[in-house]
C-alpha cells in the first residue's frame, strides 16, 4: 500500500507559506500555522483570501512556491495527493457520474487495493456514522444536496486519514439543513478524533463548529484563536468587521485610564490599536435620567425584533451604534426615545487598524 | 392570419418536409422488392434481387470492403480522437489551446476539397517514395482524418460537462495515473466514446466523396459500386444495395442515439 500513515490523527504544521500565481499574486504570503492533532480547526475569511488555496496545498493538489507543511511531523514536499492520508470534502461534492452511492464510498479503498471484505464492512460502517445506509444503492445523481454532501463526507471518512479538509462543504444548503449538519459534523468529529480542517467564509458556522479559528486576511493570518477570543478580542479591524461587529470608534486619545472616543472616554487596560470596539451585546438601554454617572446619552432610531433578542440603532452625537438586549425583562424603548447607555467594561476591545 | 392558421401552415410545412426527406427512400426501399426490372412500375413482390446481389462478386468484394474500411478506420480514429479529445480538455487553458479551432477543418471543408487534396497529398507521396499507391491503405487514412475530429469533439464536449474537481477527486483518493485513466477517465466516458464510435463508422460507411478521390483499383466501396452502377441507370439491384445501406445506418443511428442518453442523465 503506497498511503503514508503517521499517527491515526496528525498535527500539521505550516511554516512560512507562500504560494504565488503565475501573474504575480500571492494566494498566500507567508502563512505561519499549527493545527493540533484531533482539533476541529477553521479557515475563515472572505473570498481570496487564500483559504481555499491553502487546503488544496495540504491535500497536495497544488504545490506552494516556498515554505514547508509537515503532517505528522512528516515534511510534504513532493509527496502527490494520492500519497497524502489526507482526505477532502470537496465543494463541489466532486461524485462519480458513473458509480452508485456505495462505490463511491468504495473507490479510494478499491484504489488502496483493500480486499472485497473489508471495504464492504468500512463502507457498512461508515454508512451507519453518517446515516446513510437506505441510500447505498442508489445512483447519485438521485439524491439532494443533503444526502450527496454526507455521501461524500462518508466517501473521505472511509479512508480513515489522518487529516480531513472539508472546502465550504455546507456552503450549497439551505438554512434548517444547514444548521443540522453542523452540529452533525461537530459530534462526528468528536467521534472520530480526526483532524478536521474546515474552510468557511460564514462566521457563524467557524464559531459553531471550531476548536480553533484563523481568520485570513488577503493570504496572511490575521488572528488565530479559539472562537470566544476571536469574537470578543479580535485583533484587528478586519477581523472585528469581519466577525460582524459594527461598534467601531477611532480612538482619539490614550492616557493610564484608558482611551478617548468621539462619543466619550472609556476605562480599561487597552491593547495598542486605532479603534475601540464595543460588543452591541454590553450596551445597555436605560431610561433617560438626570446626571447617571459614566451613562452616555443617546437616541433611539431604530429597533429590530431578532427572536429571542432585540437590536436597537442608537445615535450618541454623530455615531451610530448597535445595542443587543436579550434580556425579556429589559425595558422596551420606541424609535425616537432619549435613553442613557451604559457599557459593561467587559465587552470593550481595542483593535489594531 | 389567425394563429390557428399559423399552426395549420407549419404543419403542413412539417408534414412536406417529412415527405421530401422520406418519400426517395422509402421509394427505393420499396422498388428493391419489385418483381421486375423497373423503377416505375410495381410488378408484384420478389426477393430476387437481393439473391441476385448476394450472387454478384463486385457487390460482395464492395461490401467486404466498406466494412473492413469501416471497421479499420474507426478502431483508429477513436483512439487517436479519444486522445485528442482529452488532450485538448487537459491543456485547454494553455497557451496553445486555440489549437482546436484546427481540428474543425475537415468538418467545414468541403468534402470535394478535402477529396482532391488528400489525392494530391498521396499521389506526392507515391511519386517520391514509391508508398501510399491508391487502394485500402489510403483510403483508411483519409477516412481516420475525417473521423478524428468528430471523435475528439464529442469526447472533448463529455469532458467539459464534468465537474474539474471529479479529477481532483481521483487524486485526493489515492488513484495513481493508471488507475484514474482506467477507473474514471474510461468509464465515464464511455458514453462518448460508444457514441462517437458509431458515428464514425456512420461516416466511413457513408462516405463518397473522399473515397472516390483515394480509392484504387480494387478498393471499390459500396457507395463507389452504386455511383458506377447507376450510370448505367437504376436497377432494382442497386434497390437492394441501398435499402441494406440504409437499414445499416439507420440500426447504427438508433444504437447510438441510445447509448448517448443515459450519458445525459448522469450530467
Amino acid at each position: 500500500m503506497s498511503k503514508q500513515t503517521a499517527t491515526p490523527s496528525s498535527s500539521i504544521e505550516i511554516n512560512a507559506l507562500v504560494r504565488r500565481f503565475a501573474d504575480g499574486h500571492r494566494a498566500l504570503d507567508g502563512v505561519d500555522l499549527d493545527i493540533a492533532a484531533g482539533e476541529f480547526f477553521t479557515l475563515l475569511g472572505p473570498s481570496g483570501c487564500g483559504k481555499t488555496t491553502l487546503l488544496r496545498i495540504l491535500a497536495g493538489l497544488d504545490t506552494p512556491s516556498a515554505g514547508e507543511v509537515r503532517i505528522g511531523g512528516r515534511a510534504m514536499a513532493g509527496v502527490p495527493a494520492h500519497r497524502r492520508s489526507v482526505n477532502t470534502v470537496f465543494q463541489s461534492y466532486a461524485l462519480f457520474p458513473h458509480r452508485n452511492v456505495r462505490r463511491n464510498i468504495a473507490f479510494g479503498l478499491e484504489m488502496q487495493r483493500l480486499d472485497t471484505a473489508t471495504i464492504e464492512k468500512r463502507i457498512d460502517s461508515v454508512a451507519g456514522l453518517t446515516g446513510i445506509t437506505t441510500l447505498l444503492d442508489r445512483p447519485v445523481d438521485q439524491l439532494s444536496g443533503g444526502q450527496r454532501q454526507r455521501v461524500a463526507l462518508a466517501r473521505a471518512v472511509v479512508n480513515e486519514p489522518d487529516v480531513l479538509l472539508l472546502d465550504e462543504p455546507l456552503s450549497a444548503l439551505d438554512a434548517g439543513l444547514r444548521g443540522r449538519l453542523q452540529l452533525e459534523l461537530r459530534e462526528l468529529q468528536h467521534r472520530l478524533g480526526m483532524t478536521f480542517v474546515f474552510v468557511t467564509h460564514d462566521q457563524q458556522e467557524a464559531m459553531i463548529m471550531s476548536d480553533r479559528i484563523a481568520v485570513l486576511d488577503r493570504g496572511r493570518i490575521a488572528q488565530v484563536g479559539t472562537p470566544p477570543a476571536i469574537y470578543e478580542q479580535p485583533a484587528t479591524r478586519f477581523v472585528a468587521e469581519f466577525m460582524g461587529h459594527e461598534n467601531l470608534l477611532a480612538v482619539t486619545g490614550r492616557d493610564e485610564q484608558g482611551v478617548t472616543t468621539p462619543i466619550g472616554h472609556f476605562a480599561g487596560a487597552f491593547a495598542e490599536g486605532g479603534h475601540l470596539l464595543i460588543r452591541p451585546e454590553a450596551i445597555s438601554l436605560g431610561r433617560r435620567q438626570a446626571a447617571a454617572p459614566g451613562a452616555i446619552p443617546a437616541q433611539v432610531v431604530g429597533r429590530v425584533y431578532r427572536g429571542g433578542s432585540t437590536e436597537y440603532r442608537i445615535a450618541c452625537g454623530d455615531h451610530t451604534l448597535i445595542a443587543r438586549a436579550s434580556d425579556p425583562a429589559a425595558e422596551g424603548f420606541e424609535p425616537g426615545a432619549e435613553v442613557n447607555a451604559t457599557v459593561a467594561p467587559a465587552g470593550l476591545a481595542v483593535v489594531a487598524g | 392570419m389567425s394563429a390557428r392558421a399559423g399552426h395549420m401552415a407549419l404543419r403542413g410545412f412539417w408534414y412536406l418536409l417529412l415527405l421530401f426527406l422520406y418519400a426517395p427512400l422509402a421509394v427505393v426501399v420499396f422498388y428493391s422488392f419489385n418483381s421486375i426490372n423497373s423503377s416505375a412500375r410495381f410488378a408484384g413482390f420478389s426477393l430476387k434481387w437481393y439473391r441476385q446481389l448476394f450472387g454478384n462478386e463486385a457487390i460482395l468484394d464492395a461490401m467486404a470492403n466498406t466494412v473492413v474500411l469501416a471497421v479499420g478506420s474507426t478502431a483508429i480514429a477513436v483512439v487517436i480522437g479519444g486522445a485528442l479529445g482529452y488532450g485538448l480538455y487537459r491543456y485547454r487553458l494553455r497557451r496553445w489551446g486555440w489549437l482546436i479551432w484546427l481540428i474543425y477543418l475537415p468538418v467545414i471543408m468541403p468534402d470535394i476539397i478535402f477529396g482532391i487534396a488528400e489525392m494530391t497529398f498521396f499521389v506526392a507521396i507515391n511519386d517520391w517514395l514509391g508508398l501510399l499507391a491508391p487502394g485500402l491503405s489510403t483510403m483508411l487514412i483519409a477516412h481516420v482524418t475525417f473521423q478524428v475530429p468528430f471523435v475528439a469533439l464529442l469526447v472533448n464536449a463529455r469532458l467539459l460537462a464534468l465537474d474539474p474537481q471529479l479529477f481532483e477527486a481521483c487524486e485526493d483518493l489515492y488513484a495513481r495515473p493508471w488507475q484514474r485513466a482506467r477507473f474514471f477517465l474510461i468509464p465515464v466516458l464511455m458514453p462518448a466514446i460508444a457514441s462517437s464510435l458509431l458515428l464514425a463508422l456512420t461516416l466511413s460507411i457513408d462516405d463518397f466523396v473522399i473515397s472516390f478521390f483515394t480509392a484504387g483499383p480494387d478498393s471499390t466501396t459500396l457507395p463507389i459500386f452504386i455511383w458506377s452502377a447507376i450510370k448505367k441507370g437504376v436497377t432494382p439491384e442497386i434497390n437492394a444495395v441501398a435499402t441494406l445501406l440504409i437499414v445499416a445506418v439507420f440500426l447504427m443511428a438508433a444504437v447510438s442515439l441510445m447509448a448517448r442518453r443515459p450519458a445525459g442523465k448522469n450530467r
